[in-house]
């Protein structure tokens, strides 16, 4: 009914749909998201110091930690950032994820798997 | 003879499950374009180092690579595995680089795989030998591989720039690998864990083991880290210090974390590279790991992020049944596996996240493949 459908889309904006992030919008090509990248790094030479820059070099400045896509990123299964690590030192932060360890309330951690 | 179709790539994205999907998939690749412009272009070092690995652990496979490396043409062979054998592995990247696809490709194999592997044992790009012993294994025995005749013996370590570790891996040959319905990630029991020195004092251990230790202690009492100082011949070429920790939960999921210190690599220019440089103290690294331990943990999931790449290929490579697992958030080599799985093998996964949790569901139908080579028992 009409009533629903303006609910529909606002859900859809809310989750955004991984198969689609994934596999890509229904056939098109993933690679787009790489042509976006390279692209920008050309916009950046626009100072003449630049000018002779390798290619490499430039994509390597701009490829950060999540280069997906990217044709010729470097194969790595271990994925790490330690810049934005919380400080697990203080207890408060401890305790946001107590239900995960034994020592927590174990109802709780039960209810993850229902 | 026939003419060989091959399945046309581009770039050096996803070598080595390209290669290890081409090999199980016996789909002939030819791979172009692959760092056209860079400064140094072609195939690095280390990646020849895994097609020599390959060639090593299979029959009849061939390999031709063009004048500059930037284009090459693989033909999958027989993959034969073997005793005795041995590989050096290019010190550009750690042993755990090759083990990844090398693990897999044992399985299918036609004989049980017992390889010495020779290089860098840890470092903080790829996952450290420790972490293949208390993790990487244990994922492989949920799919239905025994137990016996699966080891990693760590003989010597050896880091960066150096090198100069060995290990000894063994792989049992299996004829199809079972589905799983692994959605339980449990609650944390214990974590484990242990700390190496080469070549440096075992303070370092200590300040390491001492600090990581600290960052535990307001959440669970059972936490344990062993040390391993290593020295003489066993203690490989180089000085540097490391730790792997791991966090095991009641329903025998295991989660991991490791890093190692030492000089830095130089690089293909023969310059360092200057972010590496930058060494991080014993205690700063004790701390760093324990924090992304509890970070893994927190995202949920019943592998950490470094091992969403193995658990999806074995997913997919199931009986034709249908797997379910989750995981915390995807990681780009997560995601980056799911689109090769569905370009060699033709698996689609179903992905679902679950807004409760955080975490994401991931279902697949296996492509049933299973190994003709092995002798029947």
């Amino acid at each position: 009914s009409k009533w629903k459908e303006p609910l529909k889309e606002e859900g859809r904006k809310k989750k955004p749909n991984l198969m689609q992030i994934v596999y890509g919008a229904s056939g098109s090509s993933d690679t787009a998201l790489m042509n976006e990248n390279r692209e920008n790094s050309d916009d950046e030479e626009s100072d003449d110091e630049d000018f002779f820059k390798p290619k490499g070099e430039q994509i390597k400045k701009l490829g950060g930690g999540w280069d997906v896509g990217y044709v010729n990123s470097e194969e790595c299964s271990k994925f790490v950032n330690y810049g934005n690590l919380k400080n697990w030192k203080e207890k408060e932060v401890c305790e946001s994820i107590r239900d995960r360890f034994t020592t927590g309330d174990w109802s709780t951690a039960g209810l993850r798997n229902k | 003879m026939e003419k060989t179709i091959y399945k046309r790539l581009k770039g050096s994205q996803s070598f080595r499950q390209r290669l290890l999907l081409s090999t199980l998939s016996s789909t002939p690749i030819l791979i172009s374009e692959i760092r056209d412009d860079d400064m140094i272009p072609g195939l690095r070092p280390y990646e020849i180092s895994l097609l020599r690995l390959f060639e090593t652990v299979s029959d009849d496979c061939s390999v031709v690579i063009n004048e500059t490396g930037t284009q090459f043409k693989y033909k999958p062979g027989i993959i034969m595995g073997g005793k005795n054998l041995v590989h050096n592995c290019a010190l550009s990247r750690s042993i755990g680089y090759y083990l990844e696809p090398l693990l897999v490709l044992g399985l299918f194999a036609k004989k049980p795989l017992s390889i010495r592997l020779r290089g860098v044992t840890n470092d903080a790009g790829d996952p450290s030998v420790d972490t293949f012993r208390s993790t990487t294994l244990r994922i492989l025995t949920r799919f239905g591989v025994p137990k016996e005749g699966l080891d990693l013996k760590i003989e010597a370590r050896g880091v960066a720039p150096g090198g100069g570790g060995e290990v000894l891996l063994t792989v049992p040959n299996v004829q199809s690998l079972t589905a799983v319905q692994w959605t339980d990630e449990g609650m944390v029991k214990r974590i484990r864990g242990t700390t190496f020195s080469t070549r440096v004092t075992r303070d370092f251990e200590h300040s390491m083991r001492y600090a990581a230790r600290g960052i535990f202690n307001n959440l669970l009492p059972d936490v344990h880290i062993s040390e391993d100082h290593k020295a003489g011949t066993q203690a490989g070429k180089s000085p540097g210090y490391g730790i792997s920790l791991y966090a095991e939960t009641t329903t025998e999921c295991v989660i991991s974390a490791d890093t190692a210190v030492s000089y830095g690599r130089t690089d293909e220019t023969g310059e360092l590279d200057a972010e590496k440089e930058v060494r991080l103290p014993a205690e700063d690294t004790g701390v760093q790991i324990a924090s992304w331990l509890l970070h893994e943990v927190e995202k949920g999931g019943v592998v950490d992020s470094t091992h969403q790449g193995l658990l999806f290929i074995l997913c997919a490579l199931c009986q034709q049944d249908v797997s379910k697992v989750r995981v915390g958030t995807l990681s780009p080599n997560g995601v980056e596996t799911l689109r090769n799985i569905k370009e060699f093998l033709g698996v689609k996964f179903g992905i679902k996240p679950d807004t409760e949790t955080g975490t994401v569901i991931l279902t697949c139908v296996g492509s049933g493949l299973i190994n003709l080579s092995r002798k029947l028992s």
